[in-house]
């Protein structure tokens, strides 16, 4: 026999515990018969009727785990709140903490900047093995171990109210971790520029004749930026007096590049030895006014944009 | 215009609980599986088959259903009856039941209990 009775049957009887399994299969095959002959009594085909039955009584599976009372999810709400905050926690510090370490740990080892993507890498990791055990961990309580005395919700766990915020955490990063790239840029197009002399040697984008005074002025300018950037944050909002601080950096940054880029003082000259197109006509010039207007062009729109803000945001406090 | 889907999920809400007390109170006369799904759907509790025969087991090894073997018919079947035990517990909950209506009449009349 294998009507598609017993195959329902068994499918469904597969995950009911055992001492069970008999007792059910008995009631069950009864009451799909009932219900078939009581179709077929209407003058309905059997197999039909049978088919018609069976997917009333759904997927065996669900039949099943109502039969035995077993729950179908994951973690449930009792524990779920408890999950989600400690699995933020966890993740917020741990992978980070690691990543960090091993970056360190491989710098110290002479491996330069894949240390990086090393660190990275292992944060990685080590965020999807939180994950997967404390996940694990919590399904396995859902279903065996009632954990009592957890600890009940108090009024005194409310955070307090977030300051009003005009100035959003995401943007300070993104300016930070900006600032610190251009920073760690300027030295490492010195030993490292992708562009080679003939035996090998690495040349500079950027004059090196600049390192005597105005790349190290420029790096000091992009670390106070990033520092403002910072306490700007923390202030929470823009004033007149963050404006003019801002304003005072920007121009500090962009005024010299654009002198040294229009009086070409800015690119390598050994550059035109090796990128031949550089060293034709007037392209040194062109490219020189391109830095030029370019940056110009970033340091008026970045003023206005922060003018409005700044504007908006007085008028509104 | 309330959404179907609303309205369903709210009035399965509010069946869910009714379906244990009008087994209880229909197997104060014994019955199988599938004769109490008519019953039921006859008298208004429509329930789906998925749903009662899990149920009546659930009810049964909480104590308040005892069942028997009726093997003179044409085919073996497991006949439910209300215990002692679910007769106490069936007079709470029509006492709920009752007390919810009376809440619900007397929010609607505005009165003051």
């Amino acid at each position: 026999m294998n009507t598609l009775t017993d195959r329902y049957l068994a499918a469904t009887l597969r995950s009911v515990p055992t001492p069970r399994r008999e007792e059910i299969a008995s009631e069950l095959r009864a009451s799909i018969e009932d219900m078939i002959e009581d179709r077929a009594g209407s003058g309905q085909d059997a197999t039909v009727a049978e088919r018609e039955v069976l997917t009333e009584l759904g997927n065996p599976d669900l039949l099943a785990a109502r039969y035995a009372d077993r729950r179908l999810q994951l973690i449930g709400p009792t524990y779920y709140l408890v999950w989600l905050r400690l699995l933020k926690l966890l993740l917020s510090l741990v992978p980070a903490i690691v990543g960090t370490v091993v970056a360190v740990v491989d710098v110290a080892d002479g491996k330069g900047f894949g240390a990086i993507g090393s660190g990275i890498g292992v944060a990685i990791q080590v965020a999807l093995q939180i994950a997967f055990w404390l996940t694990l961990t919590f399904a396995l309580i859902e279903r065996f171990k009632p954990i009592s005395g957890l600890p009940d919700w108090t009024v005194d766990q409310l955070p307090d109210v977030p300051a009003h915020r005009n100035i959003s955490l995401v943007d300070t990063i993104a300016s930070v971790v900006m600032l610190v790239a251009t920073i760690g840029y300027l030295p490492l197009q010195h030993f490292q520029s992708w562009v080679h002399e003939p035996d090998g040697g690495n040349i500079p984008i950027l004059d090196p004749t600049l390192w005597s005074f105005w790349l190290p002025a420029l790096i000091v300018v992009l670390l106070a930026t990033a520092v403002f950037e910072i306490v700007k944050y923390r202030i929470g909002h823009w004033s007149w007096r963050l404006f003019g601080v801002k304003a005072v950096l920007s121009l500090a940054f962009s005024l010299p590049l654009i002198w040294l880029a229009l009086s070409d003082r800015l690119l390598n000259p050994a550059l035109g030895d090796r990128l031949s197109w550089l060293a034709e006509g007037d392209n040194r010039n062109t490219l020189g006014a391109v830095i030029a207007v370019g940056t110009a062009v970033i340091l008026v729109w970045d003023l206005i944009d922060t003018t409005t803000k700044t504007r908006r945001q007085v008028a509104g406090a | 215009m309330v959404s179907e889907d609303v309205l369903k999920t709210h009035l399965q809400e509010l069946r869910r609980g009714t379906v244990v007390v009008a087994s209880l109170v229909a197997l104060r006369r014994p019955d199988y599986g599938y004769a109490l799904l008519q019953r039921l759907t006859d008298h208004g509790f429509p329930v789906d088959a998925n749903t009662l025969y899990p149920l009546l087991r659930r009810l049964e090894d909480q104590g308040l259903l005892t069942s028997e073997w009726n093997t003179e018919e044409s085919r073996p079947r497991k006949f439910y009856r209300t215990s002692d035990e679910g007769e106490s517990m069936l007079e709470r909950l029509l006492g709920d039941l009752a007390a919810v209506q009376t809440s619900i009449t007397g929010l609607i009349q505005g009165v003051d209990r």
